[in-house]
């Protein structure tokens, strides 16, 4: 009894200790590119230059959140969900982000979001542009209205770039 | 135990070590670094300081999360004021045991904790809901109207499973793990389908479990299908444990090969980590266990068992001038799959009062900096646990490291400091169960790669961590988070 909880008692004790002094690790990462030139060079042309987004390219608006909620939209972005397998919320622009990663246009989404929110952060426009259309929301209704493909195609026989394998690639 | 008992498990752990060709003294040493007595003492919890600043602290939750922050507080103040604000009589309870319960494992009984017996002394409790809040005025009004004022709020109320989101079911109202369930147990739980996300659900998963095993033993070619909706849910792996559960379930019965299992997951991986996405893959092969990604369970027909889902993929668009590549179309359409026997796991979101309540945010969940988890508008609140909006935040490993930066934050505001000094960097773990005896000790954080705390690999399915789930995770949370100690 007293060996057996002695081993449970260690993995268990062990498990407890580890970590308890893990600030943010794993290695700096650098961009060539600083938030404001990505934003100026690539994201401005959809989102808008002071982020007020563009219903027509289905870009939602990015200055009606402060940095912190900003912070956790572009960090699921930039890593296509962050749950096992819900997937993410920003399925169109998860797969666009890879394309621009692929063009230079990284950036850490703490400093994005502070970029964004410093400005053009708009508090008055919060209720104004929440009519604007999130990217979800015309994604199912545009599905079936959409008249570029047959319904019946399978993602298979598509050429969309895959996106499915991801996980291996990161 | 009695020693024969105690012989054989020791020769089991022995056996098992030979096979991973580590001796037992070697076992020991590897994982006795800190041994037994370092859990007792304060080594290997985080010494508390005691601290002499004095505020009104109110807790909005007496969950997991909510119990240990008040715990950790009444240890760390010479003068704490704390008050938790929890309406369920149970609402402490050990979930993570719920997928062993799930599985036939465990005794429902084994996981039910009287929030009572875990208030720590001198912090009052107020039984009732907290439905309004207003952190200009820095008060919170409970359901019964009395207004409770505070120096800092620290929301640690937990989520709401929304099976209300699935058609068919005839469901309107949204549930927690171990409040009422009587809205949702009149369908689930019953006549195959099954969700082992709250409590009562764990208990009749089983019974629904070997009803379709025996349909198999009994020669029937049965299909069991395994859902993951696409809203962030809390312990990420529980979908897939329950299924290797079925699957080890229905080897132990000799009937595997008249069963089809399937998983069907929102997303388009197993696992954000490569590393582990890849190895669950593996397992999934290895066992038989089908999946089909990007499938979102939206509707059950209870009387055919037919489950409908949003299946989605992306179509190559038009050229985007702004972009410089093709744009992404996307498309979905519904399709039908019957089953004998599906585990649910419902769509999940923050309670209503408090999603669009002012420290709420469009998404419902509470946003707070990731790292000291101090909200992003009001200074003096803090949340943790599955309301907070924490990129892969919602396990009981998460907020076993949350609770000490928020003790610690808030403390430190207290006492006018302007930095604060503790940050979360993200670490999840999920004891995957892989098997009746395996689990793959899935250590993570944001930068999404392994972060192991033993030196081992922690892509292997291993009986140790099978100890480390069924034996040691509960007492660990009993006795270290629940006090505060660890």
């Amino acid at each position: 009894m007293k060996k057996l909880n002695l081993i449970l008692l260690s993995v268990g004790a062990v498990f407890a200790l580890t970590g308890c002094n893990d600030g943010p690790t794993g290695e700096k990462i650098t961009y060539a590119k600083s938030a404001q030139e990505v934003y100026d060079q690539s994201c401005k042309k959809c989102h808008g230059a002071n982020g007020e987004g563009n219903t027509k390219k289905k870009a939602p608006a990015l200055n009606d959140r402060q940095a912190g909620e900003l912070e956790l939209d572009l960090y699921d972005v930039k890593n296509g969900g962050t749950n096992q397998s819900s997937g993410t919320e920003h399925d169109i622009m998860e797969h666009n982000m890879k394309k621009l990663i692929d063009k230079g246009y990284d950036y850490d989404p703490k400093s994005m979001a502070e970029y964004i929110e410093k400005n053009f952060y708009n508090k008055e426009e919060t209720s104004a542009t929440e009519a604007a259309p999130t990217e979800e929301a015309p994604a199912t209704t545009e599905a079936t209205s959409e008249t570029t493909a047959p319904a019946e195609e399978t993602p298979a026989a598509t050429e969309t770039p895959a996106t499915e394998e991801a996980p291996a690639k990161n | 135990m009695d020693k024969k008992t105690m012989k054989d498990s020791m020769d089991l752990i022995d056996a098992h070590f030979k096979n991973e060709g580590i001796s037992r003294r070697d076992a020991i040493k590897l994982f006795g670094v800190g041994g037994a007595t370092a859990l007792m003492a304060t080594g290997a919890t985080t010494e508390v300081k005691a601290s002499s600043a004095t505020a009104k602290i109110v807790i909005i939750g007496g969950g997991l999360a909510g119990m240990s922050t008040a715990a950790r507080f009444t240890n760390s103040l010479d003068n704490p004021d704390i008050t938790v604000i929890e309406p369920g009589d149970i609402a402490t309870s050990y979930q993570p045991g719920q997928t062993l319960v799930g599985g036939g494992i465990w005794e429902k009984e084994a996981l039910v904790y009287n929030t009572d017996d875990f208030v720590p002394s001198g912090v009052t409790i107020i039984k009732e809901k907290a439905v309004e809040f207003d952190p200009d005025k820095n008060t919170v009004t409970t359901a019964s109207g009395k207004k409770v004022g505070y120096d800092y709020l620290v929301v640690a109320a937990g989520l709401k499973l929304d099976f209300a989101k699935i058609e068919g079911l005839g469901i309107t109202e949204t549930i927690t793990s171990t409040g009422d369930h009587k809205a949702v147990s009149k369908v689930v739980g019953k006549n195959g389908i099954t969700s082992i996300y709250f409590q009562e659900g764990s208990k009749d998963t089983w019974t629904q479990m070997q009803k379709f095993i025996e349909d198999a033993k009994s020669g029937k070619k049965v299909k069991g299908i395994f859902t993951h909706p696409n809203t962030p849910i809390k312990c990420g792996g529980a979908p897939k444990k329950i299924m290797y559960l079925t699957d080890a379930r229905l080897r132990e019965a000799g009937a595997r090969e008249n069963a089809e299992l399937t998983f069907y997951p929102n997303g388009s991986k197993m696992f954000g980590v490569a590393e582990y996405h890849n190895a669950i893959q593996r397992q999934f092969e290895t066992r038989d266990m089908k999946w089909n990604y990007r499938h979102n369970l939206v509707g059950i027909d209870t009387e055919k068992k037919i489950a409908t889902f949003d299946r989605h993929w992306k179509e190559k668009g038009a050229y985007d001038e702004d972009l410089e590549e093709f744009s992404i179309i996307p498309r979905s359409e519904k399709i039908e799959t019957p089953f004998d026997f599906i585990h649910i796991t419902p769509p999940m979101k923050a309670a209503e009062e408090i999603g669009s309540s002012p420290i709420g945010s469009s998404k419902g969940w509470v946003p707070v900096d990731k790292e000291t988890l101090q909200h992003v508008k009001y200074k003096n609140v803090f949340a943790l646990g599955d309301i907070a909006a924490v990129p892969m935040g919602k396990t009981g490993g998460s907020a076993r490291k949350q609770y000490k930066v928020v003790v610690d934050n808030v403390i430190a505001m207290m006492e006018g400091k302007s930095e604060l000094p503790s940050k979360y960097a993200g670490y999840t773990v999920c004891p995957l169960i892989t098997s009746i005896g395996t689990v793959m000790l899935a250590e993570f954080n944001w930068t999404k790669k392994p972060t192991p705390s033993f030196p081992l690999d922690p892509t292997q399915e291993r009986w140790i961590w099978w100890l480390l789930k069924v034996y040691a995770l509960k007492p660990m949370t009993q006795y270290g988070m629940l006090s505060g100690r660890a």
